[in-house]
């Protein structure tokens, strides 16, 4: 097998860039606990190769016709064969760069942003194993494989959200998310029993292949894909299972730019890329798809209008743009879903990135704080959050724009002109919201001198996090003009049902029009030098408060858990282990105390109960003998 | 014989279940030793009928013996509860309970 392994290379590459970052995080929980310096240099090592071989993955089979499997014998029952390998096509080389690049970028950002905290090292093991977890999830082969390292993925978000562990929000936050994915993923486990049962594996070049109509009924493709929907929305956070991304921002900024925004919540998505070929034979599930990711993307808007958390309008902005994502890919169009989540992992990442440095220099999450102590004078994070926002909102030339395009267009295909004019509205609120922060952030009502901002850090740390920013706004900025090469990249994937698409030569113009209509009401509203500050989401109460309680559905969450599973379900429990585990146990240790105690009379000097049991011996000696 | 065989029998029987409950339910020492009395009576009873079914005089010569003994037996017996009642001040059998 080692010769196999240096003949071929790209099998080497797969599994160093794959296993090496677990190897990393084994290293560091076992040894390297207390050395700091080491668990963050086995941790970028690790990482760093990874993206070489990520890199080295894509270049070499850019030019990729039939996709290359390694499969190992693993799970075999009867007829069932399940192995477990790695997968190379061109979503799974694409995802992987992506998820290597930005984990990379991420992890450097951490040596600053991270520098002085008590768990620096089991930071970076965390890193490493979600790592190790994410890109195992993008070249999985199968279902099961790509089922466990989903799993894995959640755990790695559960202990990074939770990672200052004092706080009792922020593990309130961890086990809020791992249960709301958790819950969306039984909905996913049972899709994938369906198509088990049905297929015989659950190998993702079988079920994306068109034999499957043949095996399974439309009416089965159907229920499997909403249930394996499920997961997607429990992991990417659509309707209803959102407001866990909101909270999650309780973990540190790093962390949210990592995990829920680039990566782990784009692995909903991707995933439907993955299945795209077997979710497309159910229009029924297609449109169901629809509505949801339309649903996810208005509501999530209107939340992020009336934030005043940095970190919360981006979250909600990432819910949004997810949503905006599964309405490109179920209207049918494979590459506009699979190309924004490429450019968004980068802006998104970029302005998490850049929140992270004003968090860290002026210690507030608030925007109107960070506006009033002087946020405009640090060049770097306000340039690269102009340039994120940029993007965010669909303004030429950043690469936000070219992927909204693509997904207008597909909405635009589609029949019904309601999906086309929800995903212009969508524009308009996120151009809206975005830049309704950035003119809050540089055009605040007074600002404080100089002395707002503490030099405490020296520039060290300052570059650690400064370089990534600027790689990544260079990113957004040109990767726009990459759409075409991308394009052809996936014509040759195998499966994917091509869409003739009209031209519609309005569309871009009208996006613009949106696009910049958004960001003139947010001008009016905040930017002017006579602006009110004051949103026109924010003056009408009703809807101020709406949008600020995330629509009720935390409340609506709160009281089903307290009456039905806290009141009706965790109290039969609770009472059954009480009273009738505990019970029996109880009375059978009560039981024994009294027999022990009427025995023991025998041991005492009672003359008379000792003469009882003679007596009580001799009569029934006697009726043995006699009868 | 004047009576059945069968009614001395049920006779001696009753008396020593008497006997019995006596020892077992009276809460006096004294009343333990009038127990064993009572049941070494009907032994006695049993005995002179049986001599009188079988026309051997035995049964009666043992009966003489046995109220010897048991005449030895409640001296002593009485000489102890005595002693007892010196000792501890009460004769119910619940005061001597030393083994806890």
């Amino acid at each position: 097998m080692i010769a196999a392994l240096t003949q071929d290379s790209t099998l080497l590459a797969t599994i160093l860039a794959t296993m090496l970052p677990f190897v990393a995080f084994l290293v560091i929980m076992v040894f390297a606990r207390n050395h700091r310096g080491l668990s963050a240099g086995l941790s970028i090592g690790a990482i760093m190769v990874s993206l070489l071989g990520a890199v080295f993955l894509l270049t070499r089979h850019w030019q990729l016709e039939v996709p290359i499997q390694y499969l190992g014998r693993w799970l075999v029952s009867g007829d069932i064969h399940i192995p477990f390998g790695f997968l190379l096509d061109q979503p799974s080389l694409l995802m992987l760069t992506i998820v290597a690049t930005i984990s990379f970028l991420v992890q450097i950002y951490s040596l600053g942003y991270m520098a002085g905290d008590a768990g620096f090292s089991r930071y970076y093991a965390f890193m490493s194993l979600f790592a190790w977890a994410m890109m195992n999830l993008t070249l999985a082969p199968t279902m099961v494989q790509l089922y466990i390292f989903w799993e894995l993925v959640g755990l790695s978000s559960y202990l990074l959200i939770g990672f200052w562990y004092e706080k009792f929000s922020a593990t309130e936050a961890g086990k809020k998310a791992f249960v709301m994915t958790r819950f969306g993923d039984v909905a996913f486990f049972l899709g994938l029993l369906l198509a088990l049962v049905n297929l015989g594996n659950l190998n993702i070049l079988e079920m994306n292949s068109p034999q499957v109509t043949e095996r399974m009924s439309p009416l089965l493709i159907t229920i499997a894909s909403l249930l394996i929907f499920g997961g997607i929305v429990g992991k990417s956070a659509q309707f209803p299972l959102l407001t866990w991304l909101p909270d999650a921002m309780e973990g540190p900024t790093p962390v949210s730019a990592l995990l829920h925004s680039a990566t782990m919540v784009a692995a909903g998505v991707y995933l439907f890329g993955r299945l795209f070929p077997f979710f497309s034979h159910s229009a029924t599930a297609m449109a169901v798809f629809l509505a949801i990711g339309t649903i996810s993307m208005l509501l999530a808007s209107t939340m992020a209008m009336v934030s005043r958390d940095i970190k919360q309008v981006w979250a909600y902005s990432t819910i949004s743009q997810l949503g905006f994502m599964i309405m490109g890919l179920a209207a049918g169009s494979y590459f506009s879903g699979m190309f924004h989540l490429t450019t968004h992992a980068g802006f998104k990442a970029l302005l998490f990135l850049c929140a992270g440095v004003f968090i860290h220099v002026f210690e507030t999450n608030d925007v109107f704080e960070i506006g009033r102590r002087g946020g405009r004078r640090l060049k770097v994070p306000m340039i690269c959050t102009v340039i994120g926002a940029a993007a965010l909102a669909g303004l030429p030339p950043f690469s936000g724009f070219f992927s909204k395009e693509l997904i207008l267009a597909a909405l635009a295909d589609l029949k019904n002109p309601l999906w086309l004019v929800a995903g212009l509205l969508g524009v308009f609120f996120t151009a809206y919201y975005t830049f309704r922060l950035i003119f809050i952030i540089l055009r605040p009502e007074d600002i404080l001198d100089e002395t707002g901002i503490h030099h405490d850090h020296g520039h060290g740390s300052y570059w650690l996090m400064g370089w990534p920013l600027i790689l990544l706004a260079a990113i957004t900025a040109v990767l726009g003009f990459f759409e075409g090469t991308l394009e052809d990249f996936f014509k040759a994937q195998q499966f994917i049902p091509t869409t003739g698409g009209g031209h519609h030569s309005w569309l871009s113009f009208a996006a613009l029009g949106t696009a910049g209509a958004g960001v003139v009401l947010a001008w009016i509203e905040y930017g002017r030098r006579s602006a009110t500050r004051i949103g026109f989401a924010e003056r009408i109460a009703p809807l101020n408060n709406l949008f600020a309680e995330r629509w009720y559905i935390d409340r609506f969450y709160r009281r089903f858990l307290d009456v039905f599973i806290y009141g009706m379900v965790s109290r039969g429990f609770a009472n059954n282990d009480n009273k009738v585990i505990d019970g029996g146990i109880d009375g059978l240790s009560r039981g024994t105390v009294a027999t022990g105690r009427f025995t023991s009379v025998l041991h005492l000097g009672m003359i008379q109960y000792r003469l009882l049991t003679i007596f009580v011996v001799i009569v029934l000696l006697a009726l043995y003998f006699f009868f | 014989m004047i009576v059945p065989f069968g009614h001395v029998l049920l006779l001696a029987g009753l008396l020593f279940l008497m006997g019995m409950v006596c020892m077992v339910v009276r809460r006096s020492l004294i009343m333990i030793l009038l127990g064993v009395e009572i049941m070494l009576n009907a032994a006695a009873i049993i005995l002179v009928g049986s001599s009188l079914l079988w026309q051997q005089l035995e049964g009666q010569s043992i009966v003489l013996f046995v109220f010897a003994i048991a005449g030895a037996e409640v001296s002593v017996g009485l000489a102890l509860i005595v002693w007892a009642h010196r000792q501890t001040g009460s004769v119910d059998p619940r005061d001597f309970n030393r083994l806890k």
